[in-house]
């Protein structure tokens, strides 16, 4: 069951099993960063794959942050051509993911900071959209996991929960993660294991799974 | 892209206000901004200029050039940590830049303490509130040029701690503009050097955490 019940919570968010862990990520990384370095060069046609390479990550972020399709494609959109217009600032062999999450987040907070509240405290419904489910009785308990998670995660500290959310949702390495929230690995490591027992704690009937998957 | 995906739709909405918006490539925007941050610094040299250029006065050559070289140090230092990216998009750390902005003034302040104690003479002298006030305005305005500079290479690119980043180009500008100052000023004493040449570099510190954030934050576009 418990597999179906995490294949499920993948469903509703995509990447909370599938983004590859760090030793990995250094593979995929090196698509947007190549990306980013020939436009930055003025290849006018590599914005196409830096785009690609981040695009459904960056998506999957938002639309968890703000349980709205419509917002998080435009928050999308901003990054996206917020990267376009610093593309004369980007520092050869640098990093292009922590700065896109960054740019995401920092458009995320301003959003919210305006009075237009995203993060929604409530269970966002988030359409599964996928054709290959599982049979219905383990999407429905995968559901409930789901939701269970986002009920914790909304009580976490934000700090925790922002440091949860990009070591183990969004595949960001710790060191990566720390980069996004702008403090040390330390902390951001300090935060996510915090948030992870509180996890721990609330869903301890359950958790034995994540903790054989994703340590 | 379906499902939790993006929609297609919306690459092909990206990509095609990506290229009815002209954005410069790197090398050029590398050229804007040393040129933007030589025009800055020419500032500086021009306000130099204009109130007659560095003097020595009666003050003791080794102290000033020792001052001054330590001082210089200090403001790369500053502008090197404070306001280069370093590696990475996203700048130094935020701990770092902290780091910048409050040791910055220490700094200048214990070389000065420094260079005076081991030039005894030079710890006290006539300065008066009328040159610790001339000295306060005149460092800022050293300082203008350079802040002018980091502001423009800086504006607009900074989504993680943008007033941290605000409060180090302060601090380096600040330094610079304290350099410049103890290049002119004939005065020497611990208390004139304080108030009128480092107390200013704190207030661009702060003043770049308030005004400079604004410029350097990351901004969503109103659309």
């Amino acid at each position: 069951m418990l597999g179906f019940a995490v294949a499920r919570v993948a469903v509703a968010r995509p990447s909370l099993v599938d983004v590859p862990r760090d030793t990995s990520m250094g593979v995929r990384r090196a698509e947007p960063d190549l990306a980013m370095e020939r436009y930055a060069a003025g290849d006018e046609s590599a914005f196409g794959a830096v785009y690609d390479a981040l695009a459904p990550r960056l998506y999957g972020y938002l639309l968890r942050q703000t349980h709205d399709r419509a917002r998080a494609e435009d928050l999308l959109q901003q990054t996206m051509l917020h990267m376009h217009r610093a593309r004369d600032r980007f520092i050869a062999g640098a990093e292009v993911t922590p700065w896109a999450f960054a740019i995401a987040r920092r458009l995320l907070v301003d959003g919210v900071r305006r009075g237009r509240r995203e993060i929604l405290a409530d269970d966002g419904e988030l359409d599964p959209g996928a054709s290959d489910a599982p049979p219905a009785d383990d999407l429905v308990q995968a559901r409930e996991l789901a939701t269970r998670i986002e009920r914790v995660l909304a009580r976490l500290p934000q700090s925790q929960r922002a440091a949860f959310e990009l070591i183990k949702q969004e595949g960001l390495s710790v060191a990566e993660a720390a980069q996004v929230l702008g403090t040390t690995v330390a902390a951001v490591k300090l935060r996510a294991h915090r948030a992870y027992e509180a996890l721990r704690r609330a869903l301890g009937d359950v958790i034995g799974g994540f903790e054989g998957g994703r340590p | 892209m379906s499902g939790d995906g993006p929609s297609a739709e919306l690459r092909a909405r990206v990509l095609a206000a990506a290229r009815a918006e002209a954005a410069p490539v790197r090398s050029e925007g590398a050229r804007h901004r040393a040129i933007g941050v030589a025009i800055g610094f020419a500032l500086a040299v021009f306000v130099s200029v204009a109130l007659g250029g560095p003097a020595l006065s009666d003050r003791q050559a080794r102290h000033t050039a020792l001052l001054g070289a330590a001082w210089m140090l200090v403001a790369i230092a500053a502008t090197w940590i404070g306001v280069s990216r370093g590696r990475s998009m996203l700048g130094r750390p935020p701990a770092w830049r902290l780091l910048v902005a409050t040791l910055t003034p220490a700094a200048l302040l214990g070389s000065a303490l420094a260079a005076g104690l081991s030039w005894p003479s030079t710890l006290s002298d006539d300065s008066n509130l009328t040159n610790h006030v001339i000295c306060m305005a005149l460092t800022p305005l050293f300082a203008f040029g350079p802040l002018v500079g980091f502001a423009f290479a800086r504006r607009a690119s900074d989504p993680i701690a943008p007033e941290l980043s605000g409060a180090a180009i302060g601090a380096a500008a600040g330094a610079w503009g304290s350099l410049a100052i103890e290049l002119h000023c004939s005065h020497t004493s611990l208390f004139h050097v304080a108030v009128g040449h480092v107390l200013p570099v704190v207030a661009m510190t702060l003043a770049g955490a308030a005004v400079g954030s604004r410029i350097v934050a990351l901004r969503a576009r109103t659309r």
